[in-house]
């Protein structure tokens, strides 16, 4: 894997909805390994920029460039799966999709990891955290070395968020890399390498976790 | 193109554990065909009418020496309308009641001026308050007319009774007394025993013409009295007409509401479970979403046109009704309602993009069903608009592609042109809807 590039990258990207700029042109950069946490207030553009990256939202404006090669999951906030198909049919569809070799297996190994049911039971009648831990599972689909996941421990229990940050540890240490969006400034303290701090769009701080604790940490949510 | 399959499987999957969408699927079908078969029975159905006989009709009655069995005349008068006897209480309830359509009052004098063949006797006619009254005052004249036509083939029965006597003479009577006619024939030949004098020449000459007119008397009053006369030529070519036309109509409707809803809806679902944004990610593109929902209205189109037809088919094999092609024609069929379906899943699709929710989605392919579908029953020459507006919406070319399938005995230019016409109009909706689509995304 090469590191002369990052694994993900966002050149001077902004996005525009009708006449709203849910985000100004931001460059941010994933390198192998680290961890990138996005924090700041409700309607910040956390999300739209983790969307950017995925590749679910096209820029208005820059671009997203990705080392070749290099896959991303991606996890959205609001749990992105087919309510009337069991978690281990959308588990199946999803796997074949990302072109899985062995989409049932694939999909049985996630059923256990995240501790799903497996009965045919619609994913809409699951409970919040489960559907929360569907769509964690699917986002790991394909093993990404790229996860990009959007305040993913909003519904998990305390066990499931263990076992989430140890697997994003898991990813890391073999090289791969995790973006995340979180509240939760713990979690950033224990998880992420560097934070980037987003503002009414706009990106305001970039860079250490000591920094931002330094310099924005008591203002960023005034 | 896997990647569709995938797609479409899924949508499948997802459409089978929608009861409520299933029952709907498969009861909208159902309701059409009982919907056009209530009307189809309403139009040949035979109204309740009410019969008063204040003028207490005979058994028989002679009317210009026939004899009329009054019951059976007025049967078979009657095929259009059920009569049914009634005192004039009686009927006044009905007809408030609803129970009857139409009273038909015989008043007192009736069978007298009938008799006497001085004045016509005059029946009274009353309607009930309705849609239905038109019609019914319709198949009441007609009973009027099948009546008067009965009697005027006794008149003049009657009349040329009169016209043989002048010819041949003999004894009659005439206003009830007795008389005897030489008459010309006779009369002829009691000249030819004359002198030959040229005053005998004139009154044989006359007693000639006179002779050779009078033999023509019965062609002329006929005549008069039928100065036209309709003659039903008998069908050919054609058969099965009314259930064809009637298979094309609920067909076309049923598809159109069909793959406008799950077209629609299913792209504007993808939107609401958060999923496009996923599947936008690289795994499926925007364009094999629109061809995903395309397939999926050209497949359901397919299913559900086949089960309607296969049904037309059984109920033409099992009342033995004869020349028709319910099988034969099942191939060609399957192309139009694939075609159909087709076109008019791009066109729910680009609704489904435009709408963007699954519930505004289905909403504004219900509201937009009934104005294609109407736009498609107006006949070119009364709003020629109203055609052209058709012409670019996918249902007239349905219905028009369906009835040449069905029932046409050489249907290969119409189905090509119109199967063309969906094509075409299938690109360009499905064009348009993979445009939209993107906004999905936001």
């Amino acid at each position: 894997m090469s590191s002369e590039s990052p694994l993900l990258a966002a050149r001077g990207v902004s996005r525009r909805f009708r006449r709203t700029t849910a985000l100004h042109p931001v460059d941010v950069e994933v390198w192998d390994g680290e961890a990138v946490a996005l924090v700041g207030p409700n309607g910040a553009g956390k999300s739209t920029l983790l969307s950017l990256l995925a590749g679910a939202l096209e820029p208005s404006e820059g671009s997203i460039q990705r080392r070749k090669g290099v896959r991303v999951g991606w996890a959205p906030q609001r749990p992105a799966q087919y309510g009337r198909l069991s978690a281990r049919e959308n588990l199946e569809l999803f796997a074949r999709l990302e072109g899985e070799h062995d989409p049932a297996a694939a999909a049985e190994r996630l059923l256990i990891e995240f501790g799903l049911p497996g009965k045919a039971k619609p994913s809409s009648e699951l409970s919040v955290g489960n559907r929360q831990r569907l769509n964690l599972a699917i986002a790991l689909l394909g093993d990404p070395e790229v996860l990009l996941l959007d305040e993913p421990t909003a519904a998990l229990d305390p066990e499931q968020r263990r076992r989430l940050w140890d697997r994003a540890t898991a990813l890391r240490e073999a090289g791969g890399a995790l973006v995340f969006a979180t509240q939760n400034m713990e979690e950033v303290e224990r998880v992420a390498d560097r934070v980037a701090a987003l503002r009414d769009g706009r990106l305001v701080h970039i860079g250490s976790v000591e920094d931002y604790d330094r310099s924005l940490s008591d203002t960023l949510f005034a | 193109m896997n990647r569709i399959v995938l797609l479409l499987r899924k949508d499948t999957l997802v459409l089978w554990r929608s009861p409520v969408l299933l029952g709907i699927l498969i009861a909208y079908p159902l309701a059409i065909a009982i919907l056009v078969g209530l009307v189809a029975g309403y139009a040949s159905s035979k109204p309740r009418v009410a019969l008063v006989d204040e003028d207490n009709l005979p058994a028989t009655v002679v009317v210009g020496g026939k004899r009329f069995d009054v019951h059976h005349t007025i049967r078979q008068a009657s095929r259009d309308v059920k009569l049914v006897r009634l005192s004039a209480d009686s009927a006044e309830h009905q007809l408030r009641t609803g129970r009857v359509v139409a009273v038909v009052t015989v008043p007192p004098g009736f069978i007298a001026s009938l008799k006497g063949m001085v004045k016509s006797p005059r029946l009274e006619l009353q309607l009930a308050r309705g849609t239905i009254s038109s019609r019914v005052e319709q198949q009441v004249q007609a009973l009027v007319y099948s009546l008067n036509r009965q009697l005027q083939r006794a008149y003049i029965e009657h009349n040329l009774r009169y016209v043989s006597l002048i010819l041949k003479g003999g004894d009659s009577s005439f206003l009830g007394q007795p008389i005897d006619v030489l008459g010309i024939e006779k009369a002829e030949k009691l000249l030819d025993a004359m002198p030959d004098t040229p005053r005998n020449g004139q009154l044989r000459g006359f007693l000639h013409d006179a002779r050779l007119a009078l033999a023509n008397t019965g062609d002329a009053l006929r005549s008069t009295a039928h100065p036209i006369e309709l003659v039903r030529a008998p069908v050919r070519g054609r058969t099965w007409i009314l259930s064809a036309e009637v298979q094309a109509y609920a067909l076309g409707l049923t598809i159109t509401f069909l793959a406008l809803m799950l077209a629609a809806g299913s792209l504007a679902a993808e939107r609401d479970e958060n999923v496009i944004g996923r599947l936008a990610r690289g795994l499926v593109g925007l364009g094999h979403l629109i061809w995903a929902k395309i397939a999926l209205a050209a497949g359901v189109a397919l299913v559900l046109g086949l089960a309607i037809s296969i049904a037309f088919g059984a109920v033409i094999e099992i009342g033995g009704i004869t020349r028709g092609e319910p099988w034969r024609r099942l191939p060609l069929l399957v192309v139009g309602l694939l075609l159909a379906g087709a076109c008019l899943g791009a066109l729910g699709a680009l609704l489904g993009a435009l709408a963007r929710e699954a519930r505004s989605a289905s909403l504004v392919a219900v509201l937009v069903v009934m104005p294609i579908v109407f736009l498609g029953l107006i006949p070119r020459e009364v709003v020629p608009p109203a055609a052209w507006a058709s012409d670019v919406l996918p249902f007239a070319h349905s219905v028009r592609f369906f009835s040449a399938a069905l029932y046409d005995l050489d249907p290969w230019i119409d189905v090509l042109r119109e199967g063309l016409w969906l094509v075409v109009l299938g690109a360009v909706f499905g064009g348009l809807a993979r445009i939209e689509a993107r906004r999905l995304l936001a």
